[in-house]
């Protein structure tokens, strides 16, 4: 689909790219890395000529892009940016229609196209769709910038730090997004990012680069397993949850502390309890210790009467998952579920903990910690 | 004093503004555009400005001979400043993502131009047509020495007769005409860049 051969880039003396050499299949998901001005961005923009190499020639879909015009050829490659680019003065509508109107399709197909594209991102068509870019949150926008991208259905997507300017919550959902993109309209993807945790979320495959040059191109496994500099393997360790990620587990992350309550315990007792910590649920346990569900405040009020017991009340069969299990299946469980926590249980079905968006983010700088002193 | 002189005035200064934006636009556009001719064309807008209005009036009627069109080429030279400077300065200011996203998306530089960047610096570009508005209104006052007419005449006829009234009541006008200019331009701007949502203006 991509293939670089002998493509050098110099300003002045400073060599930029280094003879590179490589092929990006149909449908792969590239993520290009390695650190700071190591020409990631120039390599990115060469392919869709805002950046004309020295020497050496650029393949896209069998053609040298030399030879193609350049306005031609960018109608055809999604671009995205760090900065997002949204045209101010046009709505998210007219944003994501800027490619599709010059390729001169019609008004209802476009509508169609932003319609469809923003459900794909949970993005209300009626709430969003006429409003500014001003309008809508950081988040937002580069949702709209990578929306903008795929209107015209390009075979290729370009993306230059496409998160990097958005806080970590929002990156983390918005990667969940593009990859959900990508397995469902199988684009080709090149993607520039300096954070590894991205490119091995990502990445069908990582290009590593450094000075100019490639110093592995490798699936994230293979990356992990075998890097080729020690430059690779400290961008790793750097990463809070590279290597270690793997053998995380739901164990890793729980927060032990949890309220649970049995069955035969007063609901006054309950509210009190809830009253007392600051909580809006119960973890409820059955006689033998084992995890019977969850009782909200709310359900508790459905219920009516303070008097009886919790167990009266059905409890609510939250989200659970494995003391062993693999941490990062147990975190898109927690985000994909909209319960407020996963609940841990041990190997004999006891509560071992919860895990929380809170307890998440404190697990994980905990790592980051220990990783720089 | 009559209505006829304020017409005549105003008409002067609508010819000059408009003239002015169709050479002065174009010239920033280039300015901005063509950063190998960006230096002589600013320099030389702006070397007009440094020639006193007189002076300039004066080298025009040689070229020209009096009459309207001497005034109006005269005005259009003194006022493309602060049109050519403020179209490229706004243009020139347009946030560099927005600049490389539309080239990145393979919209032509014409496109770029008319669909973004012109209506994003265009707050800017009518700040300088304002500009040159109010101060046509009051360099216009040369005109009279150049068979041009408007309220010149009646402030210079009130300096040859010392009649005090006539140049109070052409001064005056000419004040009150300013203001309403740059007023009602800066209310115009408002809503412009209101409408255009742009978050820089
Ligand atoms: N227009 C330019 N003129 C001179 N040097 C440049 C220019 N653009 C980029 N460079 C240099 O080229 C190198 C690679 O840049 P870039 O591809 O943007 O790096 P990266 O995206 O990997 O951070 C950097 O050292 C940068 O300073
Ligand atoms: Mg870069």
């Amino acid at each position: 689909m991509i293939r670089f051969e002998n493509v050098n880039k110099k300003y002045g003396n400073s060599v930029i790219l280094d003879d590179l050499n490589f092929n990006i299949e149909a449908g792969e998901f590239v993520v290009l890395i390695g650190p700071s001005g190591c020409g990631k961005t120039t390599t990115l923009k060469s392919i869709n000529r805002l950046i004309k190499p020295d020497q050496g020639k650029i393949f896209v879909n069998g053609q040298e892009i030399s030879q193609v015009n350049p306005v031609k050829l960018r109608r055809k490659i999604g671009y995205v940016i760090q900065q997002i680019g949204l045209f101010p003065n046009m709505t998210i509508e007219q944003n994501i229609g800027v490619v599709p109107k010059r390729l001169k399709y019609d008004k209802k197909e476009i509508q169609k196209i932003t319609r469809d594209l923003m459900e794909m991102v949970d993005m209300s068509y009626e709430e969003y769709a006429h409003k500014y870019p001003s309008e809508l949150s950081g988040g937002q926008q580069q949702r709209i910038g990578v929306l903008r991208a795929l209107a015209a259905s390009p075979p290729i997507v370009l993306m230059d730090e496409p998160f990097g300017a958005l806080d970590p919550m929002t990156r983390a959902t918005l990667q969940k997004e593009i990859a959900n993109l990508h397995k469902k309209l199988k684009k080709t993807i090149v993607f520039v990012t300096h954070d590894m945790n991205e490119a091995l979320d990502l990445a069908d495959k990582i290009v590593f680069m450094e000075h100019g040059k490639i110093v592995q191109m490798a699936t994230p496994e293979e990356m992990l397993a075998n890097p080729a500099s020690p430059l690779i393997r400290d961008f790793m360790r750097k990463s809070a949850l590279a290597a270690d990620t793997l053998n995380l587990t739901a164990a890793d992350f729980l927060s032990a502390n949890v309220i649970s309550v049995q069955k035969k315990k007063s609901i006054r007792e309950c509210t009190d309890l809830m009253a007392r910590h600051h909580i809006d649920s119960l973890v409820i346990k059955n006689e033998d210790q084992t995890y019977a569900g969850v009782v909200t405040i709310k359900d508790i009020k459905k219920h009516g009467k303070s008097s009886g017991v919790i167990g009266e009340i059905e409890p609510y069969q939250n989200i659970t998952s494995d003391i062993l299990e693999n941490a990062k299946d147990s975190f898109d469980k927690l985000y994909s579920s909209g319960d407020n926590y996963v609940v841990v249980l041990n190997n004999d079905q006891t509560i071992a903990g919860i895990i929380t968006k809170t307890s998440m983010a404190t697990a994980m700088a905990d790592t980051l910690w220990g990783d720089m002193q | 004093m009559d209505a006829s002189i304020v017409l005549e005035h105003l008409y002067l200064v609508a010819m000059t503004v408009i003239f002015s934006v169709i050479v002065g636009l174009p010239i920033g556009v280039l300015a901005y555009l063509k950063p190998s001719v960006r230096k002589i064309v600013l320099w030389s807008v702006e070397l007009l400005q440094t020639i006193p209005a007189l002076a300039l009036l004066g080298l025009i009627i040689i070229a020209l001979g009096p009459g309207k069109m001497t005034v109006i080429t005269g005005l259009v030279l003194y006022s493309l400043l602060p049109i050519v400077h403020n179209t490229f300065v706004g243009l020139e200011s347009v946030d560099s993502g927005i600049k490389e996203a539309g080239k990145g998306m393979g919209l032509t530089q014409l496109d770029r131009l008319i669909s973004v960047e012109i209506p994003l610096a265009f707050p800017m570009i009518f700040t300088g047509i304002r500009i040159a508005t109010v101060t046509t209104v009051g360099v216009a006052v040369f005109a009279t020495s150049v068979g041009g007419g408007g309220l010149g005449k009646v402030i210079y006829q009130g300096i040859r007769t010392q009649n005090m009234n006539l140049i109070v009541s052409g001064t005056v006008s000419l004040m009150i005409m300013a203001v309403l200019f740059d007023v009602l331009m800066i209310w115009i701007n408002r809503r412009l860049a209101k409408g255009t949502r742009n978050q820089a203006f």
